[in-house]
């Protein structure tokens, strides 16, 4: 059964359609991540479930209503926001005990349960506090307590981990993770950064331009990109997507020449991941160092090979075994993992189906 | 050094300025602490000290009356503006287009107001409301609402939007949200906007002047004009009845200093 359905959702500002023709469903208990670059129309569509927003054609449905028409609190949907979006005139237990008192929950009950939720996101001892007294983390930890303390038919998360900085926000979504299995409630959440993305969906659904460009799970969608779009959006460093043609079982571009497994194609582009990159110091190679940063446990390299910029990620202890760490300006001879690449067709930009090696 | 040096010249530079500001109320003073002979000698200070213009200048007109007049008018008429110009400045801060209401407020402001004492007149005879300190609470209140919404306004952009979606999808109406989550963070403004409303209604002359002329309607502003026109000009006791209409609402203005300048959202969001 699924939480949340979306079907056919448009939505335009003038001329400029945001949400272009999305039809989605949310499994029961599942967190489905909206990702996407900015005005792809990830937050209108989440605003549009919310009921902050209407949409000008479509239907949602919450369970078995329908409520295209509803207004936001007959929705019983819950929401955490960028900037938390606390009452700063309420203390931390008056805010999350809210929800419940305009739900008209007796106050000594409602306060036992904003304890409660309190309880879950570790913020007991701030109960008395004001948010101005609050840290970034804290507040948002806050604002998750509030959403949950009513137990809603949905979660919804507008990029809230954007204002905080980058090791709370690893600590804190795997906590909102956490938490939504916990509580087994269905959660629609919105962040443009990809990573962020992978590490939580059960199902990831690309957005660019108002339309889907591709959704299933986070290894689907790496593993096999449905375009060039998605191939160069997920994964950091990003993937390489490289133009030029196939023929005779072998890729060739500018100073480029792989053997790959595909059929013979004038017009192609290939999509490959830095670590998919295979490199091989030799004075005779096509490629030449550009740029060596060491990031720990694994290097980044720029390879310049003909008019190509590549990437390539290879660990450390890779790069250990070759006679002496790399340069810029030393020559490399550059090959790829031909199973691993993604074939796309130039134009279109969407995936040519593999041919079996 | 230097920074220390440019804090004092800003320093100096404020005591002269204050001291500019305060010179007309300073004379002002001056003026009604003497005896009659000694106003028009033109002297900065009195050559001779009195308090009588204190007291007789609530026998020479009826300043008890004029006084009372004058704050019920200014209290109603804040009251009655920022009644009226809450909700307005939520619409033409929030709502599609509210600007335009803005706009047009702001326009209907720009009129002199002289222009529609006639009409006024006519219109409060017919309800009965000339000589009535009512009358001048709604002319006044009315008049003042552009200015009070557009202080508003300003207090209501400052707010998130965000807190009034987080108030309506945990559960509130749109009044509801407004009423929970966007009021008890405007109160600064909504005070702001009252003691504005407040002064300028307090202060006005033209209103009183053409729709209150009863004894017992005055106001002060009314009140003080009297003293001119007279044969004998009692300065003394005009400065003493001007000193008495605008050292409360001195007091009030240190006091609400706050309010004028303070807001209560910092902190509420990112």
């Amino acid at each position: 059964m699924s939480a949340v359905e979306l079907v056919g959702i448009t939505k335009s500002y003038g001329d400029n359609a945001v949400v272009d023709d999305v039809s989605l469903s949310l499994p029961d208990g599942s967190l489905t991540v909206l990702v996407g670059p900015s005005g792809c129309g990830k937050s209108t569509t989440l605003r549009i479930v919310a009921g902050l927003e209407s949409a000008d054609s479509g239907t949602v449905h919450i369970g078995d209503r329908d409520v295209t028409a509803a207004t936001p609190r007959q929705r019983d949907v819950a929401m955490v926001f960028q900037n938390y979006a606390l009452y700063p005139q309420l203390s931390v237990a008056g805010n999350i005990a809210f929800p419940l008192r305009n739900a008209g929950v007796a106050k000594d009950v409602a306060a036992q349960r904003a304890r409660e939720a309190a309880e879950r996101v570790g913020i007991t001892k701030l109960l008395d506090r004001k948010p101005r007294q609050l840290s970034g983390g804290q507040q948002q930890r806050v604002a998750i307590a509030r959403a949950l303390v009513r137990t809603p038919s949905v979660f919804l998360f507008d990029e809230p981990l954007s204002n905080l900085d980058a090791k709370l926000r690893v600590e804190l979504r795997s906590e909102i993770r956490r938490l939504q299995q916990e509580l087994g409630i269905t959660a629609l959440y919105v962040t443009h950064d990809q990573e962020e993305a992978m590490t939580i969906a059960d199902q990831l659904v690309v957005l660019n331009a108002g339309r889907i460009e591709q959704r299933g799970t986070p290894h689907d969608l790496y593993r096999t990109p449905a375009n060039t779009f998605v191939a160069g959006f997920l994964g950091s460093p990003t993937a390489n997507l490289v133009s030029g043609r196939i023929d005779g079982g072998s890729f060739t571009a500018d100073g480029i020449r792989w053997d790959v497994t595909g059929p013979d194609q004038a017009a192609v582009t290939v999509a490959v991941r830095p670590e998919d990159v295979l490199l091989r110091p030799d004075a005779g190679g096509a490629g030449r160092f550009e740029l060596v940063e060491l990031l720990g446990p694994r290097y980044v390299f720029i390879i310049a090979i003909g008019e190509q910029r590549l990437t390539a990620v290879v660990e450390d202890a890779e790069v250990a075994r070759w006679a002496r760490p790399p340069v810029p300006g030393d020559a490399v001879e550059v090959t790829v993992r031909p199973d691993r690449l993604h074939l796309f067709d130039e134009g279109s930009g969407t995936r040519l189906p593999a041919a079996k090696p | 050094m230097n920074t220390s040096r440019r804090l004092w010249a800003v320093r100096i530079a404020l005591a002269v300025i204050a001291i500019a500001a305060l010179i007309p109320v300073g004379y002002l003073l001056s003026l009604s602490l003497r005896p009659p002979d000694d106003v028009l000698n033109s002297r900065l200070w009195p050559t001779e000290w009195t308090l009588t213009n204190f007291t007789k200048v609530f026998d020479t007109i009826a300043l008890g009356t004029m006084l009372r007049n004058s704050w019920v008018i200014a209290v109603g008429a804040a009251l009655l503006a920022v009644v009226i110009a809450t909700p307005a400045a939520y619409f033409t801060a929030r709502r599609y287009r509210g600007e335009r209401l803005l706009t047009a407020l702001l326009a209907s402001y720009c009129a002199p107001p002289i222009v529609a004492i006639i009409p006024l007149f006519f219109l409060l005879r017919y309800a009965g409301l000339t000589n009535n300190l009512l009358g001048l609470v709604v002319v006044n209140g009315i008049a003042n609402v552009p200015v009070a919404v557009w202080l508003l306004d300003g207090f209501v952009r400052r707010i998130p939007v965000e807190i009034e979606e987080a108030a309506v999808i945990d559960g509130l109406s749109v009044v509801g949200a407004f009423r929970k989550a966007v009021l008890p963070l405007l109160w600064p403004g909504v005070v702001a906007a009252l003691l504005v409303v407040f002064f300028l209604s307090y202060n006005d002359f033209l209103f009183a002047v053409y729709l209150a002329v009863t004894k017992e309607s005055q106001t002060l502003t009314v009140g003080l004009s009297l003293f001119q026109g007279d044969r004998n000009v009692q300065f003394g006791q005009q400065a003493a009845a001007g000193l008495l209409g605008i050292a409360p609402v001195y007091v009030l203005a240190l006091a609400a200093q706050r309010y004028l300048v303070g807001g209560l959202a910092t902190g509420a969001t990112k």
